[in-house]
């Protein structure tokens, strides 16, 4: 599980653990079934308090991304159709977001933003299809 | 063994010197497993609640109990599981590092020799020079391993990391994180330095003039304030923007600096796409939200 935590940033390192691996489960780096690394090593690994760890985690698992096994561990869980096409649009969003304003704030017309958005989806796309 | 016990537990503690009421009435709890960043300037009281609570200095009125023990009461047996490290860092100037070592931890069963080894080599501690003859940096780092080679579950650093460069902070630190791995042990740090303490504490304790400002999870602190800019993207700001708890504002034409309270992130996003505004957020760091909170 690779996680980088800017201590620096301001923002909560728990969230940061959230974010990231909300990311990871949504993206499929993670994968259904796989287990995450404990709370212990995680801890250790990152440098940061154990306590941080555990309540990012109970977060996951309030969201209903991780399940707990009783004295085995956490699990990335089996996301629904509904929640994955939620948490899926809300990452989405944020950032399409921020293109619109700044497109407004450019005078960019809108056709020429839709444009400049397929252009470079069809650019990664290909190469990822190469 | 987690004991959900708290470790240290303050009720209307007020100590005071000559006329300065050094603590105020000062209610406080401190829970197993959390680093506790204790901040405030000068005369704020920190060190006096940190003498208070090994026992060091006796509170005039209300009761301090560590490890359920009066403070004031604590036995030998007691005080060898509570590492402190004071600001003065007073050590036996006449020794050498080597033999202040040896005497230090003879009182000890469970001194950790590999922690020491470990420690000397990664601070580069020399072990022949007479302590007396140390820089306050080499003083201050040997004051921490005289404190932490008994692996105390309770450990209490006074201004620790003030006479420390930049990288012996940041091993220092590091080494904090290192201790706090063991679910069982506490460590409560004083620090001016607030941009090395941000990094490992969980919990803030905010002191001016003897009382607790603040004594809350860090994470929450620092959701408390948020900082932003919100740029219209069709011409000015409205006069009077609608927001509640602002604690600074700055305004020209389209643009508008606030630092407010109490806000999410979510709920800022929603009001600036209301006003038809850019958001742009920023959190505060541990310094900015003491200047707010302590002023």
């Amino acid at each position: 599980m690779l996680l980088e935590i800017d201590h620096h940033s301001g923002v909560p390192i728990y969230r940061q653990v959230i974010r990231q691996i909300r990311q990871q489960i949504m993206t499929d780096g993670l994968k259904h079934e796989e287990q995450l690394e404990t709370v212990r090593d995680l801890a250790a690994r990152l440098k940061v308090n154990p306590m941080t760890i555990s309540k990012a985690y109970s977060f996951l698992e309030a969201e209903g991304l991780v399940e707990r096994r009783r004295g085995v561990g956490l699990f990335v869980a089996k996301v629904k159709k509904g929640q994955r096409d939620r948490i899926r649009a809300e990452l989405l969003d944020s950032i399409v977001d921020k293109v619109a304003i700044m497109a407004i704030q450019l005078g960019v017309s809108e056709d020429e933003a839709i444009e400049s958005l397929k252009r470079h989806y069809e650019e990664y796309n290909s190469r990822n299809r190469r | 063994m987690i004991n959900g016990n708290p470790i240290v537990q303050m009720r209307k503690v007020s100590k005071r010197f000559g006329k300065i009421q050094a603590l105020d009435k000062v209610d406080l709890e401190i829970k197993r497993g959390e680093i506790i960043g204790l901040l405030g300037a000068n005369g704020a009281g920190k060190s006096t609640l940190l003498r208070c609570i090994i026992g060091l200095y006796l509170a005039e009125e209300g009761e301090c109990v560590t490890f359920e023990t009066d403070a004031g009461e604590l036995s030998p047996k007691e005080l060898g599981r509570i590492g402190y490290v004071h600001q003065e860092g007073e050590l036996l100037g006449w020794m050498t590092t080597k033999q202040l070592i040896r005497y230090v931890s003879a009182y000890y069963e469970n001194w950790n020799h590999e922690l020491e080894e470990q420690y000397i080599e990664d601070f580069d501690i020399s072990l022949k020079d007479r302590v007396g003859s140390l820089s306050p940096g080499q003083r201050q780092k040997l004051a921490i391993l005289l404190a932490i080679g008994f692996e105390p579950e309770l450990l209490i650093l006074d201004e620790p990391a003030s006479a420390l460069d930049p990288i012996a902070r940041g091993q220092f630190l590091d080494l904090l994180l290192e201790i706090i791995q063991d679910e069982n042990r506490t460590i409560i740090i004083s620090s001016h330095i607030l941009s090395d303490v941000e990094k490992v504490i969980d919990h803030t304790l905010i002191m001016r003039k003897g009382s607790v400002l603040r004594d809350c999870s860090f994470d929450s602190l620092r959701e408390e304030f948020v900082r932003f800019t919100l740029t219209c993207l069709d011409g000015p700001l409205p006069t009077e923007l609608p927001f509640e708890n602002v604690i600074s504002c700055q305004k020209s034409e389209g643009r508008a600096v606030m630092t407010v309270q109490n806000y999410s992130q979510e709920m800022l996003e929603a009001e600036a796409k209301a006003l038809n505004c850019e958001i742009e957020i920023r959190p505060l760091s541990l310094e900015e939200i003491y200047k707010i909170v302590a002023s």
